[in-house]
């Protein structure tokens, strides 16, 4: 169901039309938060806006499914809900809340709201940001980050790509899985096994 | 009094057996097969083969929250915890610590699992021989007591054991690491086999595919169990019975004899002692669930109860005759505690070879065996030496978190395999310290009220100069071999975490400075015996599973013999 349509039934649940300039005002509060593909059970509705837009341009749909269509950002709000530590909750929300605020006083408008290469660029920043502060480029920025707090968007890319590459989607038709190879070969060509392993 | 006389001869046996792990199933398996009843008693709750492996046949995606346990699921586990190792998949398997205490006088991480089969559910598999090197070295250097037994004395239990067992590996021919009844060995990669020559070439040392308890064919004489297809979920237990384990193994075939009586939640009190007949007649026995207590009778009393468990109960068996502690004349009872030491070794990445991967999960990876302080090469740091275990593989996709890029780019990325990199890691020989030790706690019980273990172990000056050695040589290993950006790592390691604890009932020839005898019987009462690793008197530096089931197995032919004239 999406929102025009809850919007709809509610209407006629309560037993009148919405209709005129009332109708124009909630539907484009629509249009500027999308409706949500899960009940979020720890996040506010605004920060898993936040999340699903963040994991989409982290992992996007491309000939096969993303992130938000494999279910990250529901993997997401159960994982800080059932595993992370009341500390580690209030330092995430802290986080979220951050990049939330810069992408308002950057662009204008909340992240999950901006334009998809104003979120595109937003990214980008925290990514060279990081690679700066090492002086590295690649895959030494994380590591060369150790020993501190674990910088915002390493981990959210670190929860999307867990929960992305745990998904059935992202383990069988982005990489590929078999819970039962058989017995192990050692040197194989890489062209005769294809993808990577998810596991 | 009928009724007393009836309930005694319903609890009385030919034979008792304290525990259902890797030695225990072993005791239960050759007890009952050599016609004895048994029983066999096991202080946690039942795991049956394949009905109690809830999460076995789960996909990654239906694990919940990416296989991470709860912080308030994981409260129960502060200790077992240590091994950064609880998962989803397998959190069902560890002991609860907050049920289970004990007091660290120094830190000890005391690794437990109980229930039917024990750790034999989620134990490695790398399965060594010892040799002569490590039955001489105690006397040979002066050091412990020396072992009463030497590899003539093994080996054709070694044999015995891994025919039954189905090992895995590949004859090498050294005198120091002695060869098995291999079946096929598994693969080794590609980088692997570069690693293996570069060493030879180099150092004239070997690399070798681990040896391990997985079938890599079937095995004609236990038709119920399939071969290994490479998974790596074994600590979930194996739907194919491939890896052994008491579950799937020992324990079915002790069954099948209809002599086997096994009993779950049955935690032993204390081994009864008879000062008449000089004897043990049975165990105490507390009900884990009820709190009720029984005492059960045999003949033959086999403790495979873990090294610390069994050392426990002996400690807890006190008598007019034995007021510290059942057969432990010697003050010997609880001291000696070794493990081996590791987590310290070497990493590095690995240029070319992109255009080759690998097909499964290998539950195993390469074993370097010892080289240190053999022949020729002589150390004035340390005595004794150490052997690496570890593999090559091809990063996956978390390495894509520490990437510079994102979106459709990083997603191209990902679905190609990263750089290869390999690793080793040592696995360091402990010596026996008298002050290294356990001893009973009667200030602290636990729920049953039974007095806890107080453990006081650490490493020392030969274990801590081996391990510089064990870093150092990996990484001079890995930079010969012409890897890139080879990097030394040395993780915390407190003595216990190897889960190979062992030594506090040695073996040994004097009944003044030993607790069992070559057979593993008490030297002051013989028809006590200890199998587990409570009897090593060294600790070598090989994983020490097979020898405690090779010790079992001769140790139970023995007992049996010795019963039928009378003896024991």
């Amino acid at each position: 169901m999406n929102r025009r349509e809850a919007i709809q039934r509610t209407a006629m649940m309560l037993g009148y039309a919405v209709t005129g300039p009332a109708m124009v005002g909630v539907l484009n509060g629509c249009k500027a938060s999308p409706e949500l593909p899960f009940n979020p059970k720890f996040l506010t509705a605004d920060q898993a806006q936040l999340v699903v837009a963040l994991s989409e341009v982290i992992m996007p749909k491309t000939d096969t499914p993303g992130a938000v269509e494999a279910g990250v950002p529901q993997f997401i709000d159960d994982m800080i809900l059932s595993v992370y530590t009341q500390a580690d909750k209030d330092r995430l929300a802290k986080g979220l809340a951050a990049f939330d605020e810069e992408a308002k006083s950057t662009y204008g408008d909340s992240f999950a709201s901006a334009k998809k290469e104003d979120q595109i660029a937003l990214v980008k920043k925290h990514h060279d940001e990081l690679a700066g502060k090492s002086g590295d480029s690649s895959a030494g920025w994380w590591r060369a980050s150790g020993g501190g707090e674990k910088p915002f968007m390493v981990e959210m890319k670190e929860l999307i790509l867990l929960g992305f590459f745990t998904s059935q989607p992202g383990a069988t038709q982005v990489l590929q899985y078999n819970q039962s190879p058989g017995p192990y070969k050692g040197c194989v060509p890489l062209a005769e096994v294809g993808k990577t392993w998810a596991t | 009094m009928n009724l007393n006389i009836d309930a005694v001869k319903e609890n009385t046996f030919d034979a008792i057996v304290v525990g259902s792990g890797i030695s225990g199933g072993w005791a239960a398996k050759e007890l009952t097969e050599k016609g004895l009843k048994t029983l066999v008693l096991e202080r946690g709750r039942e795991v049956e083969h394949l009905r109690d492996y809830p999460t076995m046949m789960k996909n990654p995606w239906e694990l919940p929250h990416g296989g991470r346990v709860p912080p308030e699921e994981l409260k129960f586990y502060p200790v077992q915890s240590r091994t950064n190792w609880i998962n989803q998949g397998n959190k069902h398997w560890w002991v609860n610590d907050v049920d289970n205490p004990y007091t660290e006088v120094k830190p000890f991480d005391w690794i437990r699992g109980y229930h039917t089969g024990g750790r034999s559910l989620m134990w490695g598999k790398q399965t060594y021989r010892l040799s002569d090197l490590d039955f001489e070295a105690n006397k040979k250097d002066g050091v412990g007591v020396d072992w009463p037994i030497r590899y003539a004395d093994l080996a054709p239990w070694y044999d015995y054991v891994e025919t039954f067992i189905g090992v895995s590996g590949r004859a090498e021919g050294l005198a120091h690491l002695p060869d098995g009844k291999f079946l096929p060995p598994m693969d080794l990669n590609c980088v692997e086999e570069v690693l293996r020559d570069r060493l030879a070439e180099k150092f004239g040392r070997k690399l070798t595919i681990g040896r391990v308890a997985h079938l890599t064919a079937p095995l004609p004489h236990d038709p119920g169990r399939g071969v290994c297809q490479s998974r790596n979920l074994c600590d979930r237990g194996c739907p194919y019975g491939a890896y052994f384990s008491s579950n799937a193994s020992t324990l079915p075939w002790a069954k099948k004899t209809g002599n086997m009586t096994m009993k779950s939640n049955a935690i032993v009190h204390s081994v009864l002692y008879d000062e008449a007949k000089r004897k043990a007649v049975g165990v105490k026995v507390i009900d884990a669930e009820t709190k009720q207590e029984t005492d059960y009778f045999a003949k033959i009393v086999f403790l495979n109860a873990s090294s610390l468990g069994s050392t426990f109960i002996l400690l807890n068996s006190t008598s007019s005759r034995f007021p510290n502690g059942m057969g432990n004349g010697s003050d010997q009872l609880g001291r000696n505690l070794m493990d081996h030491q590791y987590r310290t070794g070497a990493e590095a990445e690995v240029e070319g070879f992109e255009d080759k991967y690998y097909v499964g999960r290998r539950p195993n990876g390469i074993y370097i065996p010892r080289f240190r302080n053999i022949g020729n090469d002589k150390r004035t740091d340390f005595i004794r030496g150490f052997g690496y275990q570890g593999s090559a593989s091809r990063e996956s996709w978390s390495r894509g978190v520490a990437e510079m890029s994102f979106g459709e780019e990083l997603k191209k990325e990902l679905m190609e395999p990263g750089p290869w990199r390999i690793g080793l890691t040592g696995f360091g020989e402990c010596l026996p310290y008298s002050d290294n030790r356990v001893t009973l706690n009667k200030d602290k019980t636990d729920k049953y009220g039974l007095p806890t273990l107080s453990i006081d172990a650490e490493w020392k000056a030969n274990e801590k100069a081996m391990r510089v050695d064990m870093r150092e040589s990996a990484a001079e290993m890995l930079e010969g071999a012409g890897f890139k950006n080879v990097r030394t790592y040395d993780a915390p390691d407190n003595i216990g975490l190897g889960i190979h604890e062992m030594g506090t009932a040695r073996m040994g020839r004097d009944p003044k400075t030993s607790v069992l005898n070559k057979w593993n019987q008490l030297h002051e009462v013989s028809n006590v015996f200890v199998t587990d690793g409570a009897a090593m008197t060294s600790s070598a530096c090989q994983n020490p599973s097979l020898t405690y089931m090779a010790m079992t197995a001769r140790a139970v032919d023995y007992a049996v013999r010795e019963h039928k004239k009378g003896n024991v």
